[in-house]
C-alpha cells in the first residue's frame, strides 16, 4: 500500500527506487477492482498504463508528479483512449490527438490510469445521466455522488487514486466534491486550456484538479496551468501555487454573502459553514456579512447561457464524421434527427432543445442578449467584494448527497443543485470546494472558498489552514487520514 | 413590355491568399488530393478549438482599404447555426455583428463614360464550407476547403443594371488580384458572387419581391442572368403575376437562370458572439503595416503610365498583365523613353515569355539590362529585325546587351560620314536607277536601299540610310 | 393541469435541435421545456442592469497565429473515423437541396 502515503513519500521511494511507478499502477487498478461497484470508471486504460509505468522505469524521476496513477474525466479527449463523453453518441469514440492538459499530464510522466464516469456531456448534478449508469458515493452508496464529475469525485473519495481531473461548468467540480468529502478546485477563467475538453459551454467550461487533500490540489494545479497556443482564452501567468500553504491567516479578510446563508440552504449545512466561520475568527481572519447583488439570478443566467451555448457545441455530433451513426438513414435528414433522437439522453436533447429555442429568431435578444448583460452586472458585483475582502466562503451545496433514486422528473432541480457554485463560473473567478465536516448520517458537508481572478494560491492558504485545523478523517471507509 | 426599375445589390465571397486556413494551421490550398488538407479543427472534433490567422487580419485590413471602408477596430466573431453536410461543426464562425470593414465604395466607369460609385455596405471575414460532389444517391465530402479563409463583400442595393454587376465584379477583381488579397479565380471558386435582383414601378414603392441568383460561373454570366431575370421579372409584372422569393441558378448551357428553389420565411440561423474567441484589437500599427504593404493599385499605375507618355493601349494591356506592369514600375522614375520600354515589354519580350511559359521575373532581364536595351532600341542601334534574332540571347544571358550585339556580328553602322560614303559609292556605281528614281520610278529607291544594305551585309542602321539617300539624291 | 408547450412548438424546437421525437417525447416535452421555459422568463423580472455584456471572462484580447502550416491527418484517418465513407471522401446520403454556401 502506497497510495495511502502523502506525494512526497512516495515521490522519495521512487527516487530511491524502492518502489517502481508499475506498484502504484498496479495498487490502483486493484483499489479500482476492489471498488468496483462504485461504478466510478467508464474505461480503463490497463494495458497502457502497465506499458507507461514500465517505460517510466528507466527515466530520472525528475517532479513529484512522476509516475503517479491519475484518472481523467471522459469529456477530456485522450488519443488512442476512448472519450465517451457519457454518452451513446460518442461510445466507440476513439480520439486522435490529446487535450493539451493530457500533454501535460504525459510531460509530467503522470500515468492516465482510466477515464471516469459523469453525467452525459457533463449535463447533469448527480451523474445519473451518465450513458453507463450512474457512479455510487463511497460514504454511501445508496447516494449519488453528485455531478457532473461524479467518477472523478467518486475515485478520489475512495482513496482510488489520489489525483483526478474533471471540468466544472457550473460547479461540476466543487459540487460533486462537496457530496463526496474530497478537494476540488476550479481555476480561473483561462488559467488551463480547454482544447481537448469536449465543450458544453465554452464561456464557463474550466478543466481543474480533483484530490484527497489541498497540497496535492495545489500541485496538479501547478502541472496543467499554462498558456496554450492552441485556446485563444488561455493565458500567461506561472506561479507555484503551494507558496502560501502552511502561511498564517491572522488579518485575511474574509466575505459571506447573505444569500448563501439564507433560507435555501440546509440547516445543518448552515450551522457547520458557521462553526467553520468561527474557527477562522479565531484565528485571527476578519469575516463580514455583505449582500452581493444578482447571485438570486444566477441560475437563471447559467440556464439561458450554458443551454444556449450547449445547443451550438452539440451541433457537430451529427453522425457525419465521427461517433455514433444512425444504421438506416433514407436520407441526410434521417442521419441528423435519428443519431442525435437516438445517441443523445434525455437532459441533453432536453438541453440542447431548450438552447436552441433561446437563440432562435428575436428570442436571443430577449434572453440571450440580456443573459449578457446580466452575466456582466454580477461579475462587477463580485469583483467588488475583493476591492474590500481576499476572499469570499459560503456552503458549497444546499444539502448534502441525496438518494440515486430519488426522482428525476423535475427538470429544473439539477439547476438548483448548482445554485451556490454557478455564480464563479459566470464571473469566471477560482472557486475551491473544502470538506469541512458530516451531517447526522455521516455524509461530507462542503465549503466553498472563492478567489479573486488568478488568486487561487491564496484560496489554498485558507484551505490548508483549516485542512489542518478541523482535522477531519475523510477517508470513507475509515483509514488512516492522508494528508 | 413596360419598364421597371431594377434594384441590385451583390454578394461576392473571395478566398484569401493565405499560406494556412483562417481557424487552423493545416494548408490553405486548391486541387490537391480529398481530405488531405486537413486537421482535427477543420473536421469539427470535439474538444478542438479555433486559433485566429494573423495573415487573414491583415488581408481583412488591405482589402477594408482598397474597398474604401472604414475599419473597426474592435471585434469579436459570431456564431451562424446551420445543420449542412458542408459545415463540419454545424455552424459557421462569422463576423455578424461587428464586420471589418463598412460603408465603402468601387468607382466604375460605365459605357457611356459615366462614373459612378458602388456602395459597399459591409465586409466580413469568415470560413470557408467544405466541398460536395453528388454521386447518385450519395454526396461526397471533401473537408480541404473547410476552413479557408473568406471575405464576403456586401453591396447595398445600388447597382441597376447587368453592366453595373459586370463592371464592379471586373473591378473588385482587378482591386483584389492586385491588392493580393485573392486569386479571384472564378473558375476555381476563388471568387463566387449571389446577385439579388428586384423591380419596382417607381423610385418612392417599396422594393420589390427579390430574386437571388447563385453559382455564377463568370463574370458575363453575371451581366447575363441579370439581363435575363430582370427580362423574366418584367413579363410577369406585365402579366400581372406574382411570384415568390426565390433562389435561382445560372444554367450555362441554356444561358438563363433556372429556379434552385423557393425561400421560407428567413432562416433562423441563432446567430451568438463565438465564446471561444476573445476580442481582435486593431491597432494603429497593426493597420498601417498593413496598408504599407498594399502595392500600387490600377488606377494609379494607370495615371501613371498616361503621366510618363505611355499610349492608351499600352498602358492598359500593362495593367492587364500584373507581373509586366510590376516591372514596369521599377522604370518609372528612370529617364528612358517609356513608350519604347513598354513596346518592348510587351512585344517581343511577351512574345518570348508565352512561348517559354516564363514569368519576366525569371529571365536574366535586370533593370539595368533593360535600360540599356530600351536605350539601344531608342537610338537606332538595334534595329527590331535584329532584336527579334537575340531576344532570347539577351533573356538568358546575363552579358550587356552590347556584347549580346557583337557576339551575334550585329553591328549597325551609325556613323554619319561613314554612312554618306557607302551611299555615295552606290550612287556612283547606280546610274541607270538613279535616273529611274528621278523620273518618279519608286521601285529604283528600294533597289538602291537594297544594295546600300548588301555593301555593308545589312550592318547599316536602315533608316539612317533611308535617309541619307533620299538625301544624296536630291 | 400543467402548463404546456403546444406540440407545434415543440416540434419547431425540436427541428431546430434536429432530433426526432416520438409521440411520447412530444407530450413529455410539452410540459418540461415550458417548466425550463418558465424559469428562463425570470430574465424578465431583473431590472436596472447596464447594457454592456460579457461573452465570456476573457482575460486577453485575442492573439494572433502566425500564417505557418502545421502537420495534418492522413485522408485515411479522416475516412476511417467517419461512419460512412468511399475512397477519401466522407459520405453522405445525397443533399437534394443546394448549400448555404458560405
Amino acid at each position: 500500500m502506497y497510495l495511502n502515503k502523502s506525494v512526497k513519500e512516495i515521490n522519495e521511494l521512487l527516487k530511491k527506487k524502492k518502489i517502481k511507478p508499475i506498484d502504484l499502477v498496479e495498487e490502483a487498478f486493484q483499489n479500482i477492482e476492489n471498488n468496483k461497484e462504485l461504478n466510478a470508471y467508464i474505461t480503463l486504460n490497463k494495458e497502457d498504463a502497465i506499458k507507461r509505468a514500465k517505460e517510466l522505469e528507466d527515466k530520472e524521476v525528475d517532479n513529484i508528479l512522476f509516475g503517479i496513477p491519475i484518472a481523467v474525466k471522459d469529456n477530456i479527449i485522450t488519443k488512442g483512449l476512448r472519450t465517451t463523453c457519457a454518452s451513446h453518441i460518442l461510445d466507440n469514440f476513439i480520439p486522435i490527438y490529446n487535450a493539451t492538459v493530457v500533454e501535460k499530464l504525459i510531460e509530467k510522466n503522470m500515468i492516465i490510469i482510466g477515464k471516469t464516469n459523469m453525467d452525459e456531456f457533463a449535463m447533469g448534478s448527480s451523474s445519473r445521466t451518465s450513458y453507463f449508469g450512474a457512479p455510487h458515493n463511497p460514504w454511501n452508496k445508496n447516494k449519488i455522488s453528485g455531478g457532473s464529475s461524479g467518477g472523478s469525485a467518486t475515485t478520489i473519495a475512495a482513496r482510488d487514486v489520489l489525483f483526478a481531473l474533471g471540468s466544472d461548468t457550473g460547479g461540476s467540480i466543487r459540487q460533486p466534491a462537496s457530496y463526496t468529502g474530497i478537494v476540488g478546485m476550479k481555476p480561473t477563467y483561462g488559467r488551463i486550456s480547454r482544447f481537448g475538453l469536449v465543450a458544453f459551454a465554452s464561456s464557463l467550461d474550466q478543466i481543474g484538479p480533483m484530490t484527497t487533500n489541498v497540497y496535492n490540489n495545489a500541485l496538479l494545479l501547478n502541472a496543467i496551468v499554462g498558456k496554450d497556443e492552441k485556446d485563444l482564452t488561455s493565458v500567461k501567468k506561472e506561479e507555484d501555487f503551494t507558496r502560501l500553504i502552511g502561511k498564517d491567516i491572522t488579518g485575511l479578510k474574509i466575505a459571506v454573502p447573505n444569500y448563501f446563508m439564507s433560507d435555501i440552504v440546509n440547516d445543518e449545512i448552515i450551522s457547520k459553514v458557521k462553526d467553520t466561520i468561527k474557527v477562522l475568527e479565531e484565528n485571527g481572519a476578519i469575516v463580514d456579512y455583505v449582500d452581493v447583488k444578482y447571485l438570486e439570478n444566477a441560475v437563471t443566467l447559467y440556464q439561458i447561457i450554458a443551454m444556449s451555448e450547449a445547443s451550438s457545441n452539440l451541433a457537430r455530433f451529427d453522425g457525419i464524421r465521427y461517433g455514433y451513426s444512425y444504421e438506416n438513414p433514407e436520407n441526410i435528414e434521417d442521419v441528423y434527427l435519428k443519431t442525435r433522437a437516438l445517441g443523445f439522453g434525455e437532459e441533453v436533447k432536453r438541453r440542447i432543445m431548450v438552447g436552441s429555442y433561446l437563440l432562435s429568431g428575436e428570442n436571443a435578444k430577449i434572453y440571450y442578449n440580456k443573459a449578457l448583460s446580466i452575466r456582466e452586472d454580477m461579475r462587477k458585483a463580485l469583483k467588488e467584494v475583493f476591492n474590500n475582502y481576499d476572499l469570499i466562503i459560503g456552503p458549497t451545496t444546499t444539502t448534502t448527497a441525496y438518494n440515486l433514486d430519488d426522482p428525476m422528473d423535475d427538470p429544473r432541480k439539477t439547476f438548483m443543485d448548482d445554485v451556490l457554485v454557478i455564480p464563479v463560473n459566470m464571473a469566471g473567478l477560482p472557486g475551491l470546494n473544502l470538506p469541512i465536516g458530516f451531517d447526522k448520517n455521516n455524509m461530507p458537508i462542503g465549503m466553498q472558498i472563492i478567489g479573486n481572478s488568478f488568486e487561487e494560491a491564496k484560496i489554498y492558504q485558507l484551505a490548508s489552514y483549516l485542512e489542518k485545523k478541523l482535522n477531519l478523517n475523510l477517508d470513507p471507509n475509515g483509514g488512516e487520514n492522508n494528508e | 413590355m413596360s419598364n421597371y426599375i431594377p434594384t441590385i445589390g451583390v454578394e461576392v465571397h473571395v478566398e484569401l491568399k493565405t499560406k494556412t486556413k483562417i481557424f487552423s494551421n493545416s494548408t490553405n490550398g486548391y486541387g490537391k488530393m480529398a481530405n488531405s488538407l486537413t486537421n482535427v479543427i477543420d473536421l469539427g472534433y470535439p474538444g478542438t478549438l479555433p486559433t485566429l490567422n494573423e495573415e487573414v487580419i491583415n488581408l481583412g485590413i488591405k482589402a477594408a482599404t482598397i474597398l474604401n471602408c472604414r475599419i473597426r477596430k474592435v471585434m469579436h466573431f459570431d456564431r451562424k447555426n446551420y445543420f449542412y453536410p458542408d459545415i463540419s461543426k454545424n455552424y459557421q464562425i462569422t463576423q455578424n455583428e461587428t464586420p471589418i470593414g463598412y460603408d465603402g465604395y468601387v468607382e466604375i466607369t460605365k459605357s457611356s463614360g459615366e462614373k459612378k460609385k458602388i456602395y459597399i455596405e459591409e465586409m466580413h471575414i469568415e470560413e470557408d464550407t467544405c466541398k460536395s460532389a453528388h454521386r447518385g444517391t450519395k454526396t461526397l465530402l471533401d473537408f480541404n476547403r473547410a476552413g479557408v479563409p473568406l471575405i464576403e463583400i456586401v453591396t447595398k442595393p445600388c447597382l441597376s443594371d447587368g453592366e453595373d454587376v459586370k463592371l464592379y465584379l471586373e473591378k473588385l477583381k482587378e482591386l483584389l488580384s492586385y491588392g493580393n488579397i485573392s486569386d479571384c479565380k472564378i473558375e476555381e471558386g476563388s471568387m463566387r458572387a449571389d446577385v439579388n435582383v428586384s423591380l419596382r414601378k417607381e423610385e418612392t414603392d417599396p422594393l420589390g419581391v427579390k430574386a437571388e441568383i447563385k453559382n455564377i460561373g463568370s463574370i458575363s454570366n453575371a451581366k447575363l442572368g441579370v439581363e435575363k431575370e430582370i427580362e423574366r421579372q418584367t413579363k410577369l409584372y406585365d402579366k400581372k403575376e406574382t411570384f415568390k422569393p426565390q433562389t435561382r441558378r445560372f444554367d450555362d448551357k441554356i444561358g438563363d437562370t433556372v429556379l434552385m428553389r423557393i425561400k421560407e420565411t428567413g432562416n433562423d440561423y441563432r446567430y451568438f458572439p463565438e465564446p471561444d474567441i476573445p476580442f481582435v484589437v486593431l491597432t494603429d500599427e497593426m493597420i498601417e503595416e498593413a496598408v504599407k504593404t498594399i502595392p500600387m493599385l490600377p488606377d494609379e499605375r494607370r495615371e501613371k503610365y498616361l503621366n510618363i507618355g505611355v499610349s492608351d493601349i499600352n498602358t492598359n494591356k500593362l495593367i492587364q498583365n500584373r507581373s509586366l506592369s510590376d516591372y514596369f514600375n521599377e522604370l518609372l522614375e528612370e529617364k528612358i523613353n517609356h513608350q519604347i520600354a513598354s513596346n518592348l515589354l510587351l512585344g517581343d519580350i511577351s512574345a518570348y515569355l508565352n512561348k517559354e511559359e516564363k514569368d519576366i521575373k525569371e529571365t536574366t532581364l535586370t533593370k539595368e539590362r533593360f535600360i540599356e536595351l530600351v536605350n539601344l532600341v531608342d537610338n537606332n542601334t538595334l534595329t527590331s529585325k535584329n532584336l527579334k534574332e537575340i531576344i532570347n540571347h539577351i533573356l538568358e544571358e546575363t552579358k550587356s546587351i552590347k556584347e549580346i550585339m557583337e557576339d551575334n556580328n550585329i553591328e549597325n553602322i551609325t556613323d554619319d560620314t561613314e554612312i554618306r560614303k557607302v551611299i555615295k559609292k552606290i550612287i556612283e556605281e547606280n546610274e541607270e536607277s538613279v535616273k529611274d528614281y528621278k523620273e518618279g520610278h519608286d521601285r529604283a529607291i528600294k533597289f538602291l536601299m537594297g544594295q546600300v544594305m548588301k555593301e555593308t551585309k545589312g550592318k547599316i542602321n536602315p533608316k539612317m540610310a533611308m535617309d541619307t539617300l533620299k538625301e544624296e539624291l536630291e | 393541469m400543467k402548463e404546456k408547450l403546444s406540440k407545434e412548438e415543440v416540434l419547431h424546437v425540436a427541428d431546430l435541435a434536429r432530433i426526432s421525437l416520438t409521440e411520447e417525447e412530444i407530450s413529455k416535452y410539452q410540459i418540461e421545456l415550458k417548466e425550463l421555459l418558465n424559469d428562463v422568463e425570470k430574465i424578465n423580472e431583473v431590472k436596472g442592469y447596464d447594457d454592456d455584456i460579457l461573452i465570456a471572462c476573457w482575460e486577453n484580447n485575442t492573439e494572433l497565429r502566425k500564417d505557418e502550416a502545421g502537420e495534418m491527418l492522413d485522408p485515411k484517418e479522416v475516412v476511417n473515423n467517419a461512419p460512412r465513407h468511399s475512397g477519401n471522401y466522407i459520405e453522405v446520403p445525397v443533399v437534394i437541396s443546394e448549400g448555404e454556401g458560405a
